[in-house]
């Protein structure tokens, strides 16, 4: 209600003082009063009760639109001959001054409304006194009288107590306003995380004020034309104080920063290039000549984008840390991964460090599927209400994946999505790697299945073999041996021979049957790789060595080490040439390692389909090493080394 | 002789049991698998256990598990392990207490010796089967047994499965004077201290092959 007062009331001030005073002051008078109103009444209906807002509020309704209105009533009045048109001229010089507490209480009361400390309340008592002092001392000065239409203030008092009123006045108002900024930048040094935001935006707004003023005070009179920056950078504080109380968009505050230095500095060198531009063609052609101008413009054009992109750079070095450095590691990683130094599925830990964020997760969606995994390339479940944001990361129209993080990581601004896709391509390429990876550990898990379950198929017919066609064949023999007893001694010696013959031919099969049990997988191996390598050693027909201790391994591993050591010997055997062959099981950093060294001719390699090949694969499925040395000469050395926990 | 019989093939199981019977032996107990074989000791009092090794649930070494059990509260209690292949772990760790057998199923298709041998373990003997002691010999050309001859390295395996000077003599046809000649010789060549008692001269022997090749 307050704020749509304010607003008729300031198109009524502007209407009185319309085209008796630069268009602009009576505009630029109105919006900061509305600014000023706005803001108070922004703050105050988020946070009722904020101090800060009702000072705007008080600020716009006691001393600035007063002044606007006065100013309006007292030019108008002083051409249309209104009653109290020269108090309300006379009443419109002064009263703005009475507004010094108001803005000295913004810097002591921001953000919160509280003053750090009960004592700087006497900066406030001191502005107040000083407006006492200074008001009379200035409203009833004879000297201010060429303000006025009619050259004489009409309430002007003669003698020397006016200037001594201001003489001790002004300082006052002046030195307390100074002296409150103090608190606003301990406040500032002492800050962190959001207070300090907030801060930044309104003591942003406060330096670009204490820049521009001055500045502008400097050139009034010179170059008439900045005139209207002053108002432009009061309505600044303000609005960065609503910004940062109300916390709208609160994290903006370096990129609005880091951008007006940027913009600011390039407009100073800009307009330093076309200056001296100017006068060096102008020397040369002669003044006022279209070329200078036109060299001048195109040295501006040309020099502005690669300009902007080092003072941009330059600024951001400087005065927005963060951001420099969060761009900067990302661009560094993306170096390193260039050059191999760095490998992509580091990007979640460079996203992790340059967004200063432990809890941040990078979800990659695999290329033809739907499944989720993690930079390990373990899947991952997304659970959506975890209260946690994300962030896609696309490269090429192509979704990558997510990366999820704690919901006010996005309080951070235009810095996190700028670094999400800067890394967008190691991101691909992690992808892309940990997609292989899987199918390759697919692919092994898959080999290492398949001869598992020939193992197991092995092991099962070795039993079959014992438990059921041995047992049965002994059975039988003891049921002919029951009948050969049952006959009597007295049976024709032909039937006893015949049944004599008969078990010898089941001993005979069962052996046969043992024999080809052992070879499908030996029952030793269940007592240990050290008994089945003796057994095969003493089945060889040339001397073995074996080099064994008790120790024990996976199954599946000493299974895998037996056929390397079978292998080994049958080459040395059939194909070496060998005269001796040396059998060894040893332990060696926790994994198991069989070698098979033979003295014979060497020359062995593992072509595709032999027995070799076959045995590469059968040792890689259970994640090992075959070495095989088998140089012309020098007898052939077969080493497989697996690695095992146990 | 008092014989309970565990093996988990019922077939053969009756086969065993016919094969003790026929022989004029008296089986007791005949059980399915090594659960209740101790408890089934305990109540019976055998002189003989025969126990197939591999035994439901996992047919693995259920039966030299009871055996060394039976050994273990049983002293008295021979034990006679079969299997159906060559295992040397439990062969040699079992047969050192004494009243212990280990054979190849198919030896019972050798009815006077398998029976001879059930006897003697019965009788607190040890006996290993020939295939098991030529296990522990070989590899013959490798270590101080290859330093043995051929005769003996015959003498060795029988004195290994635990026969006396006399039965080795009888079973070789030689003198029995003779066979005490090559043992002394064996025995020096081993290093293996000569003594009279039977069961410990097995045990030595089996002690000092076990430890070469383990």
């Amino acid at each position: 209600m307050l704020f749509g007062a304010t607003l008729a009331l300031e198109v009524v001030a502007v209407a009185l003082s319309w085209g008796l005073e630069p268009a602009w002051d009576s505009v630029l008078n109105a919006v900061y009063a509305v600014t000023v109103a706005g803001a108070g009444a922004l703050i105050v209906s988020r946070h009722p009760g904020h101090r800060i807002g009702w000072l705007f509020i008080a600020d716009a309704t006691f001393s600035v639109l007063p002044v606007d209105l006065a100013q309006g009533w007292g030019l108008r009045g002083a051409e249309q001959g209104w009653p109290a048109a020269p108090f309300a001229e006379w009443f419109a010089l002064w009263a703005w001054i009475a507004g010094g507490p108001a803005f000295v209480l913004r810097f002591l009361l921001f953000p919160d409304g509280h003053l750090t400390r009960r004592g700087w309340a006497a900066v406030a008592w001191a502005n107040i006194v000083g407006v006492v002092l200074f008001v009379p001392g200035y409203a009833l000065s004879p000297d201010i009288g060429d303000l006025f239409v009619g050259d004489r203030n009409p309430y002007a008092v003669d003698g020397a107590l006016t200037g001594v009123l201001q003489a001790v006045g002004m300082p006052l108002f002046l030195g307390s306003v100074v002296v409150a900024i103090v608190p606003l930048v301990q406040r500032l040094r002492r800050a962190s995380g959001v207070e300090r935001l907030q801060l930044r935006w309104f003591v942003f707004a406060s330096v670009c004020a204490a820049v521009i003023l001055p500045v502008v005070a400097l050139l009034w009179s010179v170059a008439p034309v900045v005139r209207p920056l002053s108002a432009i950078a009061l309505i600044g504080m303000p609005v960065g104080a609503a910004i940062g109380i109300l916390r709208y968009r609160l994290y903006d505050i370096d990129v609005v920063i880091s951008r007006t230095l940027a913009y600011g500095a390039l407009s100073v060198v800009l307009a330093g290039t076309y200056a001296v531009t100017v006068v060096v063609i102008g020397a040369a052609v002669g003044r006022g000549s279209a070329w200078s101008t036109a060299g001048a413009t195109l040295a501006v054009a040309a020099a502005f984008g690669p300009l902007r992109h080092r003072v941009q750079d330059a600024v951001d070095r400087r005065f927005n840390r963060a951001r420099f450095d969060a761009l900067q590691r990302m661009a560094g990683f993306l170096d390193d991964l260039h050059s191999g130094r760095a490998v992509p599925e580091d990007v979640e830990g460079v996203y992790r460090n340059a967004l200063g964020v432990e809890d941040l997760h990078l979800h990659l969606f695999l290329p033809d599927s739907d499944l989720a995994v993690d930079v390990a390339g373990a899947p991952v479940a997304d659970d959506s209400d975890d209260g946690r944001r994300r962030w896609p990361i696309r490269h090429a129209g192509a979704s990558l994946g997510t990366v999820l993080a704690p919901a006010d990581l996005a309080e951070r601004g235009s810095i996190v999505p700028k670094v999400l896709d800067a890394g967008a391509l190691a991101v691909e390429i992690a992808r892309l790697r940990v997609g292989l990876r899987r199918q390759l550990d697919e692919v092994a898990a898959s080999r290492a299945r398949i001869v598992a379950a020939g193992d197991d198929e092995r092991r099962r017919i070795e039993r079959d073999l014992h438990d059921g066609a041995q047992q049965r064949l002994v059975s039988i023999g003891l049921a002919l041996r029951h009948a050969q007893h049952a006959l009597g001694p007295s049976v024709d010696p032909d039937v006893t021979r015949t049944l004599d013959d008969a078990v010898a031919e089941i001993t005979v099969a069962i052996d046969e049957l043992r024999e080809l049990a052992r070879g499908l997988r030996p029952a030793l191996l269940d007592t240990g790789l050290g008994p089945a390598l003796r057994d095969l050693a003493r089945r060889a027909p040339l001397p073995v060595e074996v080099v064994a201790n008790g120790d024990r391994y996976p199954t599946e591993v000493e299974t895998a080490a037996y056929f390397t050591a079978c292998e080994g010997l049958t080459n040395a055997v059939k194909h070496a040439d060998a005269t001796k062959v040396e059998l060894r099981a040893t332990r060696e950093r926790g994994g198991l390692v069989v070698a098979v060294v033979d003295d014979g001719i060497g020359g062995a390699i593992a072509r595709e389909g032999t027995g070799l090949a076959g045995l590469a694969d059968r040792v890689a499925a259970r994640g090992g090493t075959l070495r095989i040395d088998s140089g012309a000469g020098r007898g052939t050395t077969l080493v497989a080394e697996f690695p095992c926990v146990s | 002789m008092r014989v309970v019989i565990a093996e988990d093939q019922a077939l053969l199981r009756d086969g065993l049991a016919r094969l003790f019977r026929d022989g004029g032996h008296h089986v007791v107990a005949t059980l399915g698998d090594a659960e209740r074989l101790l408890a089934t000791i305990a109540q019976e009092q055998p002189e003989l256990a025969v126990v197939d090794i591999r035994m439901p649930p996992t047919f693995t070494d259920e039966g030299a598990r009871a055996a060394r059990a039976i050994k273990q509260q049983h002293p008295g209690v021979g034990v006679l392990l079969l299997s159906q292949h060559i295992e040397t772990a439990h062969a040699v760790n079992l047969v050192a207490l004494g009243g212990f057998g280990y054979l190849l199923k198919d030896r019972v298709l050798e009815v006077g010796e398998f029976l001879a041998t059930a006897e003697r373990v019965a009788a607190g003997g040890s006996a290993l089967d020939p295939m098991v002691i030529a296990h522990l010999v070989a590899p013959a050309d490798s270590g101080p047994v290859g330093r043995l001859s051929e005769r003996e390295r015959g003498v060795l395996e029988l004195m290994a499965q635990g026969l006396t000077n006399a039965a080795i003599a009888n079973r070789l046809v030689v003198s029995e004077r003779t066979v005490e000649a090559h043992v002394r010789h064996i025995l020096t060549k081993l290093d293996i201290i000569d003594s009279e008692d039977g069961h410990r001269r097995v045990l030595a022997v089996l002690t000092y092959l076990h430890g070469t090749h383990t």
